[in-house]
C-alpha cells in the first residue's frame, strides 16, 4: 500500500532533477536544479499559477455562500427534501468532463446562454481566451456546490432545535440567529469543507483541460500546464514536468498547513 | 393570519429550491434536448427551443456502425433487459434469502453487456464503455477489499488516532494527481504495460486508498465492540464474527464508500488519458470527440454525455440515501 502511494512520489522527486524525454525514456542525465529554474522563469507558469489562484479565490467562497444558503432552504423543507436533494447532486456527480462540455455547449454557438446574451446586447457571444476563465469559474461554482449544501446540510442537522428557539426568545432576526447559533455550530465543519474546496480547486484539471482544446493556453491552470509540459506529443519533458509537480506539492502544503494543523487541533480536542 | 404568513414562507422557500435546481439543471436539460436534434437546428444562433423535428441520429452515429439502424430493435433489448430484472427484483422481495437474486440481477446484466455487442454492429465506443465498466468494477472491489481490512484493523486495534489517519487522506487527497500519473506513467513505460487497463486500476486503487480506509474506519467505529465480542464468546472465531457480524451491520456503510469509489473510477479522466494509449474509457472518448469542433460533433457529444451520464443517474436514484449520508458522515465527523 505505501508502496503504491510513496513510491510515485519518490521518482517524481528524483525525476525532477533529471533531464528527460518523452520520446526516450531510458535515456537520462542528471542536471541538479536546472528543471526548477526553467520552470519558475517561465512566463506560461506565471499564467497558470495566476489563472488558478484567481479560480480558488472566486469559486471557494461563493461556493461556500451558495452552499450554505441553500442548506439552510433545505433545513427549512421537510415535504419534497429527497427530491431536492436528488437533483442538486446532479453537478456533483456526473462526470467533470462531461459536465464541462453541457456547459461549453450553453455557451456556444446555438446554446441557450449565448443566444441569451446576443438578445440581452445585441452582440453574438463567442468564447474567446478572455472570457474563458469566467465560464470555467461559473463550471467550478456549478460543480462543487452540491458537496459543500449536502455536507453543510448535515451539520445543520446535528443543531438542536432549542438553542435556535432560545436565540428566538432573546430577539435574535434571522442574520443574528446564522451569526451566533448556527455557523459557531458549524464551525469545524465549515473548515473542512472549505478545506476539500481548497484542494480540489486548486488541482481542477478536466474541466481546464477540455476548454484548453478549443481556446489553448489561456484557459491552462498549473495541472493542465503541468500535463502540457510533461506528455503533449513527441517533446513532453518528463524531467520539467515532475519539476512542476513537486512545486505545486510545495505550494499546495504552504497553503494547507495552517488548515491542516487546525483540523487536527480539533480533532483532538474533541477527543 | 399568523398561520397564512407562515404558508407563504413555506412556498417561498420551496420557490428558492426550485430555482435553484432549475439553475443547477439548466446543462442536462441542454444536452438532453442538443442530443435528440437535427445538426441544421443546432447551429443556427438562435435556437429553436421547441418544435423542432425530433431523431435518434446522433445515438446512432456515437454508438453504432450502421448509420440507419434501426433504434426500435435496441429499445425492444432494453425493454427485455428491464423486464428480466423486474420480475428478478420482483421475486427478491418475497424471499427470505436475499443474495442469490441479487447475483443474478448482476449476472443478467453482465449477460445482456455481452450478448449487446452480438446482436448489434457496435463502434469502438462500446469498449470504450466496456473498459469503463471493467474499470470501475475492479477497483470498487480492490479498494473496498483493502479498505475493509485495514479499515477494521485501524478501528479495532491501532492507537493511532482517527486525526492522524483523516490528515494522512487528506494529505495524500491534497497531492497533484500530476505528482502520481508522471511516476505511473515511466515505470509502466519502462515495463511495457502502459495500455493495460490493469495499471489504470492500480494507480485509481492507490489515488483512492486513503480515503477508503478513512471513511470505512469511521464506520467501524460505529460498529460496538460489545457485539463482536457475544459473537465470540458464543464461539465464534474473529473472522467468523467479522463476517456474520460486522459486516452486515456495516452495509450502509460499504455502499456509501463504493459509490464514491465508484464515481472516481468511472470519472477518472487524466490518469486514463496518459496511461491509456488505445483501451480509453467513455471520458476520455468523449473529449476527444469534443476536440474537433464541426457542427456535427455538438450532437453527438450530447448524445455522449447523455449515455455517459444515464448509468450513473440511474445509480444515484437508486442508492441517493446511502450517498447523502455517506457524504453527511463523512463531512460531520470530519
Amino acid at each position: 500500500m505505501a508502496t503504491l502511494m510513496v513510491f510515485p512520489l519518490v521518482t517524481t522527486i528524483v525525476l525532477s532533477f533529471n533531464r528527460i524525454f518523452l520520446r526516450d525514456l531510458s535515456h537520462r542525465e542528471w542536471i541538479g536544479f536546472a528543471n526548477y529554474t526553467d520552470v519558475l522563469s517561465d512566463p506560461d507558469f506565471w499564467d497558470a499559477v495566476q489563472l488558478t489562484t484567481l479560480f480558488v479565490v472566486t469559486v471557494v467562497p461563493i461556493h461556500l455562500a451558495l452552499g450554505f444558503g441553500i442548506a439552510s432552504l433545505l433545513d427549512r423543507v421537510v415535504r419534497g427534501r429527497k427530491m431536492y436533494m436528488a437533483l442538486l447532486l446532479l453537478p456533483f456527480i456526473v462526470t467533470p468532463v462531461v459536465g464541462t462540455l453541457m456547459v461549453r455547449d450553453l455557451f456556444d454557438r446555438g446554446g441557450l446562454l449565448a443566444w441569451l446574451w446576443e438578445v440581452l446586447t445585441d452582440d453574438p457571444f463567442v468564447i474567446t481566451s478572455g472570457n474563458v476563465k469566467w465560464i470555467l469559474i461559473i463550471h467550478g461554482i456549478w460543480s462543487t456546490t452540491p458537496f459543500a449544501v449536502i455536507a453543510l446540510f448535515a451539520g445543520m442537522q446535528t443543531l438542536p432545535g432549542e438553542r435556535l428557539e432560545a436565540a428566538e426568545i432573546d430577539g435574535a432576526g434571522f442574520w443574528a440567529k446564522q451569526r451566533f447559533v448556527t455557523i459557531p455550530h458549524l464551525r469545524s465543519l465549515i473548515i473542512f469543507v472549505l478545506l476539500i474546496s481548497i484542494m480540489d480547486s486548486y488541482r481542477a484539471f478536466d474541466s481546464a483541460f477540455v476548454f484548453g482544446q478549443s481556446v489553448g493556453k489561456s484557459a491552462h491552470t498549473v495541472m493542465v500546464y503541468n500535463f502540457d509540459v510533461a506528455l503533449r506529443g513527441q517533446f513532453g519533458r518528463i524531467g520539467k514536468g515532475s519539476a512542476i509537480a513537486v512545486i505545486t506539492i510545495i505550494g499546495i502544503f504552504v497553503v494547507l498547513i495552517p488548515f491542516l494543523r487546525k483540523s487536527y487541533k480539533e480533532q483532538i480536542a474533541e477527543r | 393570519m399568523k398561520q397564512l404568513r407562515s404558508y407563504s414562507k413555506t412556498a417561498g422557500i420551496h420557490g428558492a429550491l426550485l430555482a435553484v435546481i432549475i439553475v443547477s439543471s439548466v446543462p442536462f436539460y441542454w444536452a438532453a434536448q442538443t442530443s435528440i436534434k437535427f445538426t441544421r437546428d443546432t447551429i443556427r444562433r438562435k435556437p429553436t427551443l421547441w418544435g423542432f423535428d425530433v431523431t435518434a441520429d446522433p445515438y446512432r452515429k456515437f454508438w453504432f456502425v450502421d448509420e440507419e439502424q434501426n433504434m426500435w430493435a435496441v429499445g425492444l433489448f432494453f425493454l427485455a433487459l428491464g423486464a428480466v430484472i423486474a420480475a428478478i427484483l420482483f421475486i427478491r422481495k418475497r424471499c427470505e434469502t436475499t443474495w442469490p437474486l441479487t447475483l443474478a440481477v448482476l449476472g443478467s446484466l453482465w449477460v445482456a453487456l455481452n450478448l449487446f455487442p452480438k446482436t448489434f454492429d457496435m463502434n469502438r465506443e462500446f469498449d470504450y464503455f466496456v473498459n469503463s465498466i471493467f474499470v470501475t468494477v475492479l477497483t470498487v472491489i480492490i479498494s473496498i477489499s483493502i479498505g475493509m481490512l485495514a479499515g477494521y484493523g485501524l478501528a479495532r486495534y491501532s492507537g493511532l488516532s482517527g486525526a492522524v489517519i483523516l490528515i494522512v487522506a487528506l494529505g495524500f487527497r491534497a497531492l497533484p494527481r500530476t505528482a502520481f500519473v508522471l511516476p505511473y506513467f515511466y515505470v509502466a513505460k519502462e515495463l511495457g504495460i502502459l495500455d493495460s487497463r490493469l495499471v489504470i486500476v492500480l494507480a485509481l486503487v492507490a489515488v483512492n486508498q486513503p480515503f477508503t480506509i478513512w471513511m470505512l474506519r469511521s464506520f467501524f467505529m460505529e460498529v460496538p465492540r460489545e457485539i463482536e465480542e457475544a459473537a465470540m464468546i458464543d464461539g465464534a472465531t474473529r473472522l467468523q464474527a467479522f463476517r456474520m457480524v460486522v459486516v452486515p451491520m456495516m452495509w450502509p456503510g460499504i455502499i456509501a464508500t463504493s459509490l464514491f469509489t465508484l464515481l472516481l473510477a468511472y470519472n477518472e479522466f487524466l490518469f486514463v488519458r496518459v496511461l491509456a494509449v488505445t483501451n480509453w474509457t467513455l471520458p476520455v472518448a468523449i473529449s476527444a470527440l469534443a476536440g474537433g469542433d464541426t457542427a456535427t460533433t455538438v450532437t453527438e457529444g450530447a448524445a455522449a454525455a447523455v449515455s455517459i451520464t444515464l448509468p450513473i443517474v440511474i445509480m444515484i436514484i437508486i442508492f441517493q440515501k446511502h450517498l447523502v449520508k455517506g457524504l453527511g458522515a463523512g463531512a460531520v465527523k470530519g
